[in-house]
């Protein structure tokens, strides 16, 4: 379907053609980039050693197993919600249109593509905050704190009262760390956890849930009753357990969060593809010849999809705070910087440096107020059904 | 609908039954790190470190088959028989004991405070929509839902504890109950969880009252004369009270529950959270495994409070097979 020539004409019979060919020109696309990034995967893993960088050229740059993920949630995002926005141009104008009409959304929408790039380039750029206790409680620039705080002063001392510098402009913890590298490295691990966890809670939750409506029958007894258990264990102590039995690296974070969360969008899907399949369009193209696989494809999901999508953007700062809050309960990796962790380290010196704390909590609670409103108006926009 | 309750009672139990049963496949799967301790302490003195793991494990019970110790396990958790605290060295069941009137104490007023405020704002922005102090209670809304909750604590404790000196910075547990002093040192902690809770209770009361101000029988009532409080008590939060009701228990006990270990770590309150985590920093696992449990349980009686209340109060629901 090609934008503003929307016609009979402008069908691809090529693709409707084949009784196997369920995968549009997209997926096949897909498939290639998934090829693609397994090769380089085992390339990185099996020929290269271990102890040189995956890319040397334009930056030194080491890609972890995490990585991998990220490029690869990053690519699925881009496949499969900025090409078919960019195909279906008078769709996307008129959801623009409906968005753009809560300026709040707006400017969420601005807030998180910046927090988005910085996450994604600053850290390749920035050097890793290390230990310089030399550096230690220096305050932020255009504040002051008394001399005796920090253990030796960058900027002018005036009046028995040190001075912040441009050299660190949110100041540095108790270790020395600049707190503006230590924000962007959280930029990047709260992206990375907020948007890998919630792609494989979509990709799982919408399988399940699409089997569980077209399997019906015992399939999807048994599929729901086990929703129905995962469900009763209350997220935060589940994650809580999880990670204090596992070990709370990142990856493990993320891997819980995606095993276990996607329990109420299999029921969402479930739903909605029941209310979905008993529709004309459905009957008209079982009764054309369409198998069971095609019509999923090609009706289902994409219908389900509006509702998937909100959803699924209220999950990202669920996960993003759950992250958070585990770091903040000193569960997680010590030597990822991710907010939780720097507002836990600052919080036995909230009477001399209260930047600390300070700075990484607002970038989280924007944060997450952002992915709400963002969400709300989503809703509004790809949703007219439902009213709130 | 007696059916109904009995099916979800046996479903409450085998939910219980069923959360039981994983954890313990968790913990049978996971290697133990007490014992991980006992045997590097063995190698690092020069012992050997399998005979320091069969040892820990008969001295635990563990090299019998998995079957009893399954059964063990299930019979301890059903007699409150929940194991030895090795940090604490008190049984967990006392532990547990021990802290729950710290978690009461706060949570009784956090609760009443954020159902009373949240229900009153929410119909005020009902009968007042698209004003602008419905603006500002759907911002604030937001705000509370969006502020992490451990950070909004720590930012109240360093604003009006450690600046002003208005409320105390570090909690103290010798204080007697009811008195003015404990009183003045829990306002902090009740102030970041009715924040949190509110927002929940605000928006779904909200859009509950919605639904019924512009009913028929609401202009009825205002054409006959009644007068804006009877309107707004009688006609809309009656006919609203029912779903709201089962909002209230649910949801917001999940976000309760989780806001208030975390804020019992930020405000030191010896309460159930700050027992869970001490003992999560201690790798006591036996305690992380109980207070863990704990707030799984209240979360299911919850629920379950929840559904049957629901169909109690709601004689319009017919729940037929399902």
């Amino acid at each position: 379907m090609a934008g503003e020539s929307d016609t009979f004409e402008s069908v691809d019979w090529e693709e409707t053609g084949g009784r196997f060919s369920t995968l549009s020109r997209r997926d096949r696309w897909a498939l290639a980039t998934v090829v693609g990034l397994l090769a380089a995967f085992v390339y990185d893993y099996a020929i290269l050693p271990a102890d040189r960088p995956t890319i040397t050229v334009p930056v030194e740059w080491n890609v972890t197993q995490l990585d991998w993920l990220f490029v690869s949630t990053l690519l699925a995002l881009l496949l499969y919600v900025a090409v078919p926005l960019y195909n279906n141009r008078r769709l996307t104008a008129y959801y623009w249109r409906e968005f753009r009409k809560n300026r709040m959304a707006i400017l969420s929408l601005v807030y998180l593509l910046v927090v988005f790039l910085i996450g994604v380039v600053g850290p390749l750029f920035l050097d890793k905050p290390v230990l310089a206790v030399e550096r230690a409680y220096q305050p932020p620039v255009f504040t002051s704190v008394d001399a005796a705080v920090p253990v030796d002063c960058l900027g002018a001392v005036v009046e028995g009262r040190c001075q912040g510098t441009m050299a660190h402009p949110l100041g540095t913890t108790g270790d020395g760390k600049d707190i503006l590298v230590l924000v962007v490295y959280g930029m990047q691990v709260s992206m990375k956890v907020g948007l890998i966890s919630t792609l494989l809670v979509v990709t799982i939750g919408t399988a399940v849930g699409t089997v569980a409506a077209y399997g019906g029958g015992l399939v999807d007894e048994l599929l729901m009753r086990y929703v129905d258990v995962q469900l009763v264990f209350p997220a935060f102590f589940l994650y809580l357990l999880l990670t204090y039995l596992f070990g709370g690296s990142l990856f493990m974070f993320i891997v819980i969060f995606g095993l276990t969360g996607w329990g109420s969008i299999a029921r969402l899907v479930r739903s909605e593809a029941l209310q979905r399949a008993e529709e004309e369009y459905i009957t008209a193209a079982r009764s054309a010849g369409a198998g069971t696989l095609y019509v999923i494809r090609r009706h289902l999901i994409p219908n389900v999809s509006n509702s998937v999508i909100t959803a699924a953007t209220l999950l990202i700062p669920g996960f993003i705070l759950f992250e958070a809050s585990l770091s903040f309960l000193s569960l997680g990796d010590p030597t990822v910087p991710s907010w939780g962790q720097v507002i836990a380290t600052g919080r036995g010196d909230l009477s001399t440096a209260w930047w600390v704390s300070t700075f990484p909590g607002v970038f989280l609670f924007t944060t997450i107020l952002a992915f709400n409103f963002m969400g709300d108006a989503l809703r509004d926009a790809l949703d007219p059904r439902q009213e709130t | 609908m007696r059916w109904y309750v009995v099916r979800r009672v046996l479903w409450a139990v085998v939910a219980t039954f069923l959360i039981l049963s994983v954890t313990w496949g968790l913990l049978a799967v996971t290697p133990n790190p007490a014992a991980e301790q006992m045997q590097f302490q063995a190698a690092a003195s020069g012992g050997s470190a399998e005979a320091a793991e069969e040892a820990f494990e008969a001295r635990r019970g563990l090299d019998r088959s998995p079957w009893v110790r399954y059964q063990e396990y299930m019979t301890n958790m059903v007699t409150l028989n929940w194991g030895w605290s090795q940090s604490r060295s008190q049984p967990v069941i006392e532990a547990i004991a021990a802290a729950l009137p710290y978690t009461a104490i706060y949570s009784v007023p956090t609760t009443i405070l954020s159902i009373l405020l949240g229900l009153a704002i929410g119909l005020y922005s009902a009968t007042n929509q698209y004003t602008k102090s419905d603006y500002a209670a759907t911002f604030f809304a937001f705000f509370g839902y969006a502020i992490p909750n451990f950070w909004f604590g720590i930012i109240l404790l360093l604003v009006f504890g450690v600046q002003l000196g208005w409320f105390p910075v570090v909690f103290d547990s010798d204080i007697p109950f009811f008195s003015l002093g404990m009183a003045r040192q829990l306002v902090l902690p009740v102030v970041v969880l009715v924040t949190g809770t509110i927002a929940g209770v605000m928006r779904y009361s909200r859009a509950e009252a919605l639904e019924y101000v512009e009913a028929e029988f609401v202009k009825t009532a205002k054409s006959k004369g009644a007068d804006g409080y009877r309107i707004l008590t009688r006609h809309i939060l009656r006919p609203a009270a029912v779903p709201l009701m089962t909002i209230l228990v649910g949801d917001i006990l999940g976000i309760f529950l989780a806001a208030s270990y975390l804020v019992e770590v930020v405000f030191g309150i010896p309460g159930l959270g700050q027992l869970s985590y001490n003992a999560i920093l201690a790798q006591d696992t036996s305690l992380v495994l109980g207070t863990t449990l704990i707030f799984t349980f209240v979360s299911v009686v919850g629920n379950l409070v929840q559904d049957v209340a629901y169909t109690v109060l709601d004689p319009r629901i017919d729940y037929g097979d399902r």
